[in-house]
């Protein structure tokens, strides 16, 4: 069963001058023990959304059930008890920045009538989880960025939730604690069985830890599935922007009907046909591409090739133009897909980005 | 200087103090929960109730905008119903207390209002009330803050004490008056001065000392 149902959200702002409708109509299901990402733009509304699954915002309309419960038909009390069950974590941290790292950790035990000793045992314990038993008595201006989400996670966990909520919790970071932190997401996953939702602008925080994504852009969500499945094909056109282009979505407005016309490429793409292929961990170890050219006998040229990390299996990506007619393209198609190889063909998207 | 006139200023010293640090108390035991009602019903508080801020705020701009000599004089019915007589430390901190409390109410608001949204947030995520988020999240983080407003505020206390001597509220404002000003005593008017700056300049150092050493802002 699904521990988050998110079913018609829709939330609109009202100021005097206007309206803003930051969430439209939002259905979402997010299964007990899964890493579900969200990405969309900033302004997408995806923080708001995040929001509404703890109702810090109160949606304008629909419901929000957390374990079978309409967040909606709860008591104040209720609902602040509830919440000690859904841990959140921020892109700024939030700590108290006048209290020790230590007393941290402990505010959300005592703010649930945890005695001073139990609340000092449990934090002591989570500090050592995230790897910082040793800084319990520093205080947050003390420690690095990094350092200080750490904090913040043991702080999220410390009511044992069984849901948590990172709001943009990688991007005031470096690439390289982004890792950190993300791993650390990933093993407290593994090891506790936590529903964790993500929020981001960053494709490869999805990519990395994420079992399943959903899409936002502009208050709706334009596709939802597996991460795997979207990397693969992605159906909507932000899922295009983000996968085939890897656009993050901050870019996805800026690069809309701008030149990039004098690209190298571009003169092939006229003459034939574009793909992107996927190969999967096993394939990457066949020379697929040197016998398809083998065997059908005509040249492809290799416009980008990377290897990804999806969901900790490395996934390569390869963009090929094929020169010449139809009947050769078909051919070199078909090949590739017999070998197993997911193959999309991207010529509209990819001549449209490249000469807009 | 005569040692009964320097026994008069030690006592102006005592008196003066007893005002400043009486009225101050007073007047927080009054200002501080005005000015979290202010802060947390205001826009962007926690709880924002638009009527009830409205009211508060409308009252505090008003005793705000009083001089502090004229609510001395208005105030001194309600004075002699507390205190019993009209003149005297205990008296003038009737109108002290009365002037104190919402300039008291206004840099709680101020200092509160400060608070990071972010940890507020954080804090509401966890299930924590308004009570809770008053006292552990709003009192907590802004304490540096609330310190240095405490020590404005004493000082501009002493400075109303002071100002009380023109109609003989005690202390070495009064001293000051009667002395430096009816009888041209200048030596006396000049100690008393003295004895002024002091006494604030100690209010200041030690509202400074307590507020760097209680923040933990900085690595």
């Amino acid at each position: 069963m699904a521990i988050i149902e998110v079913r018609e959200l829709s939330k609109t702002f009202r100021t005097k001058e206007n309206t803003v409708e930051a969430l439209k109509n939002i259905s979402l299901d997010i299964e007990k023990g899964d890493i579900f990402g969200i990405i969309g733009m900033s302004g997408a509304g995806k923080s708001t959304l995040v929001r509404c699954l703890n109702y810090l915002e109160i949606p304008t309309a629909g419901t929000v059930l957390i374990d079978g419960r309409d967040l909606g038909q709860l008591s104040g009390k209720e609902l602040r008890e509830l919440r000690s069950s859904i841990g959140m974590i921020f892109q700024n941290f939030n700590l108290l920045m006048q209290q020790t790292v230590l007393n941290n950790v402990c505010f959300p035990l005592t703010l649930h009538g945890a005695s001073r000793q139990e609340a000092k045992e449990k934090a002591q314990k989570l500090l050592e989880t995230v790897g910082l038993a040793e800084k319990e008595s520093s205080y947050p201006a003390q420690l690095s960025g990094g350092q200080r989400q750490r904090v913040a996670i043991a702080r999220a966990l410390a009511c044992d939730p069984k849901i948590l909520l990172c709001d943009e919790a990688t991007s005031a970071l470096d690439p390289q604690t982004t890792q950190s932190i993300l791993q650390l997401l990933k093993k407290i996953n593994q090891e506790t069985g936590i529903t964790i939702v993500i929020i981001t602008h960053q494709m490869q925080v999805v990519r990395e830890i994420c079992r399943h994504v959903a899409i936002v852009e502009n208050g709706e969500i334009v596709e939802k599935g597996l991460v795997e499945d979207i990397f693969t094909h992605p159906q909507s056109h932000a899922g295009r922007q983000l996968v085939i282009e890897g656009k993050d979505p901050d870019e996805w407005e800026k690069e809309h009907g701008t030149s990039v016309g004098n690209s190298p490429t571009t003169p092939i793409l006229h003459a034939g046909k574009v793909i992107r292929i996927v190969f999967s961990g096993t394939s990457s170890f066949e020379p697929t591409i040197a016998n398809m050219i083998l065997t059908v006998g005509k040249p492809v040229n290799i416009l980008k090739a990377d290897t990804k990390d999806v969901g900790g299996v490395a996934r390569g990506e390869m963009i090929l133009g094929l020169a010449g007619d139809g009947d050769v393209c078909g051919a070199q198609i078909s090949y590739l897909k017999e070998h197993g190889l997911a193959v999309e063909d991207i010529t509209e998207s990819y001549t449209r980005t490249a000469t807009a | 200087m005569t040692s009964k006139e320097i026994f008069m200023i030690i006592e102006g010293i005592r008196d003066s103090l007893y005002m400043t640090i009486v009225a101050t108390l007073f007047g927080y035991v009054i200002g501080l929960p005005w000015g979290i009602v202010l802060s947390v019903t205001g826009k962007d508080g926690i709880r924002p109730q638009a009527a009830v801020y409205r009211v508060l705020d409308f009252i505090t701009n008003i005793m705000r905008s009083l001089p502090f000599l004229i609510l001395l004089i208005l105030v001194l019915p309600l004075t002699e119903l507390i205190v019993g007589k009209t003149y005297g430390p205990t008296a003038t901190i009737v109108p002290l207390v009365i002037s104190a409390a919402p300039l008291i109410a206004r840099m709680v608001e101020s200092s509160l209002n400060e608070v990071d949204h972010g940890v507020i947030e954080a804090a509401q995520s966890m299930g924590a009330g308004t009570m809770q988020i008053i006292w552990h999240v709003l009192l907590g983080e802004a304490r540096v803050s609330l310190v240095s407003g405490a020590t404005i505020t004493i000082g501009t206390i002493l400075g109303y004490s002071a100002m009380a001597g023109i109609v003989g509220g005690g202390g070495l404002g009064d001293i000051a008056v009667r002395y430096g000003y009816y009888r041209w005593q200048a030596n006396i008017l000049v100690t008393t001065v003295i004895l002024l700056i002091v006494l604030m300049q100690v209010f200041q150092l030690v509202g400074s000392v307590i507020s760097v050493r209680m923040d933990k802002r900085h690595a």
